[in-house]
């Protein structure tokens, strides 16, 4: 179908200074976990988005430095000529697509742990990090500020050299340049401190010289954050942002206009669970309003009638995303070829930035499996091969994450039939009620996309309401079988602090519940007085603590660790989930683990407490978020009582758990299970996932023979 | 007991569509194909009526009007559990006259104690074709069926039909008889990937078409209605767009 008119803003070229960006789509900065150490890796994945549609792509922050080393975390570098030649195949494979190439160049100040380079980061003022523990910088004199100044510039030459077209002098969430403009962390009473205009001064001048150095064939971009939400210390949008863009208009040649510090950078990076769509758009029109260069930005942008409206009411000219396309680089080119249904929106789980936060594992997506597979397992969002078994049928046990994901992609991938046959009456498996917990309704986009693709799909059906036992599965007449029936939260209070049950928990009581009973079976929660047993450590525990306090009862939240949810600290929904539970007074009750339960009370006792102390909490109703289990009654009948002998007898050669029934794991890690299994149904042992081109030093010699 | 269950292959409009050049019909490139809802809901209707009476005897033989890419939708209903099927070999739509013509001496033949019909189908939604093939037939009718009681033996039924309004009548019928289907009389069962393989096996004999006699109408021309100027927009509070509305309309009734 052609492209929607209404949209045809979002495809109109845009100049940049000396380069012309060929349409409206950009993505932003940000992390994979590839670094410019990784450089095909890198390359790829972000050519997919240029492949995709994407006008210009940039790096995620890319270090000018050693002195700016952010180990354990995974940074771009362009330290050295080496990491120009390992950035520039980013650069060419970008140029092959028609997509400008960005370089975002970062210096942490006290944010940056140098714990690779051991060296010692210089900052406006020596207080340490509110990020990082134990990280001080050395506070800069004024030669200190013309070498840093001087590494910038050394930095964007080695960008132009590897081929970008756009650098940036990057200060949002932090940075040193936002730093020297921000109070809270420039104390100093020369002219880089105090008035604007001295606070202003390092970062004007950082500009002016990158500028003078490379800006006559190289975009200039800065990052800018507009309110860091911390009063009159943070960096503020009236008294400091307007008055610099007017300050730096001139030297400019794109804003990029965000809002955030670096300790609750997600207020930029706003998870589902606490904010739409768009939200940064009234900082971004502020800045519009004063600059007459082209402003960009984020705003977890899926639906591209937001998008011609934040461009179309002059908010915005430039529809940056970084999430959106890594749920799906080809969103640009599904727009103007009218293929609405086919994007694969973005759900703002932020289990993408979890692996940066946590410090190097490469990115992953809930909704798309193959982010961060493009070079180093050769996926391709949108290419599927015909399998070399597509004559084969297959049977798909369960219509959860992954079953759902194996169905549609053994469809894609041209199998004669795919049957996906589910017990309920609608796919989604846990999906189903997920969504329903407080904030996360745009989780159910994992069921909805996947629903319309399996719809389109003539070679798979899905056949709802349908339990299958062993025999049924042995006599379905599929070739290839997959188990994909899920996993439930235990009854029994089996836990994995203890690695036990716990005493009197049992979930077939009335007062004793599970996370299904309540949100998928409708048990009812008695009395008023709850609490919560979590071993978790992610979403669940917080989020029916939330549901059962918004419903007016007292709720407790108990945990063995040292803090509720850790995990949330990764998907920076942490700090808004706490002051929610604050506010709505649940009672935290951290390194304490449950050594029995009765009806109307929970005793537990302080995990570090040799003695064993025991105290006693009040409670109507315990619910138990401690841990999951595979439901594999189905498979271990198949495998140990049918045996796959006698399958194979039937005709079945291959019988095989995904996701949750294999070993419960996150949304995406369900997701990406059945994906791979389907990618790889036509190996030798789909059961193995292949071996993955591993990026690293390999040494040339001989192996002695043994 | 043999009970016969017409059905049809429709045709399924996608997101975009096209007329054929002869502007008689939608080109056939823009459509899928796929079996008439109703119709899966007769198939399995008569399937239950053949386990809830049990006879030895019972036989279930689907009819269907159609050229050869039609045998996917009778697949279908063999992969449901159906014995037999008959293909009435002919190419391009019909109407439901026509259809009833067509499919008429195919059934007699089969001297059925029961036929079924869905309502009717999802792509021409006419539902014509079954109370003409009663008339054709000879045999009593029942129209838009959402329940079947089965006498003991199965020689009469109490039957449920849907009126306009929600309004249920109520009514017996004696075999032999037509009946057509309502959707939600039952849940259709899905065929295993075993039972479809099965019937892609099954043989289907193919007869050729009757005499359709004069059409019951003919399609002149299809086209996409003129765009027609004048929305009219209305501003103001829900009582005075409900006036504005009704003073609209009594302008134009005059």
């Amino acid at each position: 179908m052609p492209r929607d008119p209404k949209y045809d803003v979002l495809f109109e070229p845009i100049q940049l200074g000396p380069k012309t960006m060929k349409n409206r789509f950009y993505q932003i900065p940000h992390c994979n976990g590839f670094g410019s150490e990784k450089p095909l890796s890198q390359a790829y994945f972000r050519a997919m988005k240029a492949e995709g549609g994407y006008g210009a792509c940039c790096t995620e922050y890319c270090s000018i430095s050693p002195e700016s080393d952010d180990t354990h975390r995974v940074s771009a570098r362009l330290w050295d000529d080496d990491d120009v030649k390992n950035l520039s195949v980013m650069c060419e494979m970008l140029h092959e697509h028609g997509a400008l190439a960005a370089a975002e160049l970062w210096y942490g100040g006290p944010h940056a742990p140098c714990m690779e380079s051991r060296s010692v980061p210089r900052g406006p003022s020596q207080i340490p990090s509110d990020f990082e523990y134990l990280t001080y910088a050395k506070e800069m004199d004024k030669d200190d500020i013309r070498e840093v100044q001087q590494l910038y510039v050394d930095a964007a030459k080695r960008a132009r050299e590897a081929g970008f077209d756009i650098v940036y002098v990057y200060g949002s969430h932090s940075y040193l340049p936002q730093q020297f403009l921000t109070p809270y962390y420039n104390k100093r009473t020369d002219e880089y401190g105090g008035s604007l205009e001295n606070r202003a001064r390092f970062w004007r001048e950082t500009i002016e010289q990158v500028r003078e150095a490379v800006g006559d064939d190289t975009a200039i971009a800065v990052r800018m954050s507009c309110d860091m939400f911390m009063g009159d210390a943070g960096t503020q949008l009236e008294r400091d942002c307007l008055p610099f863009v007017e300050l730096c208009d001139e030297i400019v040649d794109v804003w990029d206009i965000n809002v955030s510090g670096i300790s609750e950078w997600g207020e930029d990076a706003t998870p589902s669970r606490f904010y739409p769509s768009g939200r940064l758009l009234p900082w971004q029109e502020a800045v519009k309003k004063v600059s007459k260069k082209p402003v960009l930005g984020v705003g977890r942008f899926t639906s591209p009638d937001l998008m011609v409206d934040a461009i179309n009411s002059g908010k915005l000219d430039i529809i940056a995303t970084c999430r959106p396309s890594i749920s799906d680089p080809f969103l640009p080119q599904k727009i103007d070829e009218g293929r609405l249904d086919d994007i694969r929106e973005c759900i703002g789980c932020n289990i993408c930035i979890s692996r940066w936060e946590i410090g190097g594992p490469p990115v992953i997506c809930t909704q798309n499996a193959t982010a961060g597979e493009e070079y180093r397992r050769g996926w391709h969002p949108e290419k599927f091969d015909t399998a070399e078994n597509a004559d084969n049928d297959a049977l798909v046990v369960g219509a959860g994450p992954a079953g759902m994901e194996c169905a549609m992609i053994l469809g894609k991938r041209g199998m004669r039939r795919v049957h996906l046959v589910e017990a309920e009456e609608d796919m989604g498996g846990i999906m189903r009620w997920i969504p329903q917990l407080p904030g996360l309704g745009e989780w159910a986009r994992v069921v909805n996309y996947r629903k319309i693709q399996i719809d389109k799909l003539p070679n798979v059906e899905f056949i709802p309401g349908t339990t299958l036992d062993a025999n049924g599965v042995k006599e379905y007449g599929a070739e290839i079988v997959v188990i994909a029936t899920g996993a439930n939260w235990v009854t029994d209070g089996l836990n994995g602090c203890t690695h036990d049950t716990i005493s009197g928990a049992d979930a077939s009581q009335p007062w004793c519940l599970t996370p299904e009973q309540i949100m998928r079976d409708g048990k009812e929660v008695p009395g008023g007085n709850v609490l919560i047993v979590d071993n978790d450590g992610y979403f669940m525990g917080v989020s029916l603590a939330e549901k059962l306090a918004s419903e007016g009862k007292k709720v407790t939240l108990m945990t063995h660790l040292g803090h509720i949810a850790p995990y949330m600290h990764f998907t920076l929904e942490a700090p808004n989930q706490h002051r929610k539970l604050h506010k709505l007074g649940v009672d935290i009750v951290p390194y304490h683990i449950p050594t029995r339960i009765e009806q109307g009370a929970v005793t537990a006792t302080h995990v570090y407490d040799d003695e064993a102390h025991e105290q006693t909490w009040d409670a109507d109703a315990v619910v138990l978020v401690t841990q999951r289990r595979s439901n594999e009654a189905l498979y271990r009948e198949l495998k140990d009582r049918v045996g796959f002998d006698a399958l194979e007898q039937e005709g079945i050669t291959g019988c095989y758990r995904i996701g949750d029934c294999e070993a419960p794991r996150l949304i995406a890690d369900c997701v990406f299970s059945g994906h791979r299994l389907a990618r790889e149904i036509d190996s030798d042992n789909p059961e193995v996932p292949k071996p993955f081109i591993r990026e690293r030093r390999v040494i040339e010699r001989e192996l002695a023979v043994a | 007991m043999r009970i016969v269950v017409c059905v049809k292959q429709v045709a399924v409009l996608g997101d975009e569509v096209e007329f054929a050049d002869d502007a008689l019909d939608v080109d056939p490139d823009y459509l899928d194909f796929a079996l008439n809802e109703w119709d899966s809901y007769a198939t399995e209707e008569a399937l239950r009526t053949r386990e809830s009476l049990d006879a030895d005897d019972d036989e279930i033989v689907v009819v269907s009007v159609g050229d050869p890419r039609a045998e996917n939708a009778i697949r279908r209903c063999l992969a449901m559990g159906a014995d037999r099927a008959i293909r009435v070999d002919r190419s391009g739509s019909a109407d439901p006259i026509t259809l009833a013509r067509l499919l008429a001496p195919v059934v007699q033949r089969e001297a059925p104690d029961l036929v079924f019909c869905g309502v009717q189908s999802s792509d021409a939604v006419q539902a014509a074709t079954g109370t003409a093939l009663a008339e054709l037939l000879g045999l009593p009718r029942v129209a838009v069926v959402t329940r079947i009681e089965w006498d003991p033996g199965g020689a009469r039924a109490t039957v449920h039909r849907e009126l306009e309004g929600g309004l249920v009548d109520v009514t017996e019928v004696n075999l032999p008889a037509l009946l057509t289907i309502q959707t939600g009389i039952n849940q259709p069962r899905y065929a295993t990937l075993r039972a479809i393989k099965q019937a892609e096996q099954k043989e289907i004999e193919v007869v050729s078409p009757a005499e359709g006699g004069e059409p019951a109408f003919r399609v002149c021309r299809m086209f996409v209605p003129p765009r027609e100027e004048g929305a009219q927009m209305l501003d103001g509070g829900p009582a005075d767009i409900a006036r504005r509305i009704r003073e609209i309309i009594e302008e134009r009734l005059k």
